[in-house]
């Protein structure tokens, strides 16, 4: 009875995000390539501008980088087009300007300089490395390339990351000389677990060592789990699947939610 | 000198006295080495005070409340000089500094909430 229920909600859980996406105007049907998730386009300014928006793709930046680092250092929002991100901005040193300033270099290979206002006409092949979409932009790091070797996850990147990390194979820079404030490494809270409200469920173990280490605290609180007392807010899947708490990551860039059993782990009692 | 040659002289003088009375009111257009000196110290005093306010937020966990309580304050001080900075700036250190102030008052109301 308690494996037809988990199967049964399990069915659920793979398709309900088919069903959320194809409410979403925007959102493209069925799943995306391994390639193409976390793929964010950026268009705040560039249509506007008279320039193709922009191609973010996350797998190149989260093989090298803690989310941390971006989403709080640099403040990008964890929503896209959240941040409204100018190209002044980036001249300015700031957001993507921060890293690809042109004199800064990762891994021996010199990291290319972002965006300057009134950049002359017709872009050149440096603004179209990120300035592609709709165009047949070939980047000059293959995915294949990045994640060739790299443990397999079944679903997402088709990477698992998080072992990709713990196996040394992944080594994320999280702080930014300049930028970043020097911090001491984070004290670890315990994990904890989570009673899901369906008989028969495993339950979640929610392991915070795994989410600091990447995240920090601010990048989860308040914002996505304002909930100041355990227990007094009743998480849902519905909710999660319409991008609130776990779901504003595991949606659309960290492991998708699909993968059940990635955060369901505790043995049924 | 004619009527219209006068009018001219009487034109410019007025031109140059305008000119001079702006000039002797009005800030320098360009910084002096005093002024520039004092503005890169007013920066560095944000930047630093902000690096110092925003360096605990990996141990808010376990500081006092009421050192906590004295971080929000100083972040709550930091805001308007943050307000004040140029647009790129004011954005990335406006977002950042909320983020660090809201973890500080998070950690805070989770005590408070038992």
């Amino acid at each position: 009875m308690k494996r037809t229920t988990f199967a049964a909600v399990a069915a659920v859980l793979v398709a309900a995000p088919g069903l959320v996406q194809s409410q979403a105007p925007a959102a493209r049907k069925g799943r995306p390539l391994p390639q193409e998730f976390g793929r964010v386009v950026l268009d705040n300014e560039s249509t506007r501008a008279g320039v193709p928006p922009v191609v973010f793709e996350h797998w190149l930046h989260r093989a090298k980088f803690t989310c941390r680092l971006c989403h709080v250092d640099l403040a990008f929002a964890m929503s896209a087009n959240g941040t409204k991100v100018k190209a002044a901005d980036n001249a300015a040193g700031q957001y993507c300007g921060a890293c690809h300033d042109g004199r800064r270099s990762m891994g021996g290979r010199a990291v290319f300089e972002s965006c300057r206002a009134g950049a002359a006409r017709p872009l050149s092949a440096t603004c179209l490395r990120c300035h592609s979409s709709g165009r047949d932009a070939k980047p000059q790091v293959e995915f294949a390339t990045i994640t060739k070797g790299l443990p397999r996850g079944r679903f997402g990147n088709g990477v698992d990351w998080e072992k990709a990390e713990e196996m040394g194979m992944v080594k994320l820079v999280d702080q930014l000389p300049g930028v970043s404030i020097p911090r001491q490494s984070l004290a670890i809270q315990k994990d904890f677990a989570l009673s899901p409200k369906v008989q028969g469920m495993p339950e979640i173990i929610f392991s915070h060592v795994k989410h600091t280490a990447w995240n920090g605290c601010e990048l989860c609180h308040p914002d996505v789990f304002p909930a100041v007392k355990r227990g007094t807010v009743r998480y849902t899947m519905t909710e999660i699947f319409a991008g609130k708490y776990c779901g504003v990551c595991h949606l659309s860039v960290a492991f998708p939610m699909q993968d059940c059993q990635r955060c369901h782990v505790k043995a049924v009692q | 000198m004619s009527a219209t040659g006068g009018a001219r002289v009487a034109g410019w003088r007025t031109l140059l006295l305008a000119a001079a009375i702006a000039g002797a009111t009005a800030a320098p257009a360009w910084p002096t080495p005093a002024r520039a000196e004092a503005q890169a110290a007013a920066k560095e005093e944000w930047r630093k005070e902000f690096e110092e306010v925003c360096a605990r937020t990996q141990d808010a966990m376990a500081l006092p409340s009421d050192e906590l309580r004295s971080l929000v304050a100083r972040c709550d001080k930091l805001k308007p000089v943050v307000e004040q900075l140029d647009e790129s700036q004011r954005k990335v250190f406006s977002k950042r500094l909320r983020d660090c102030r809201a973890v500080y008052q998070f950690v805070l109301d989770s005590r408070e909430a038992g």
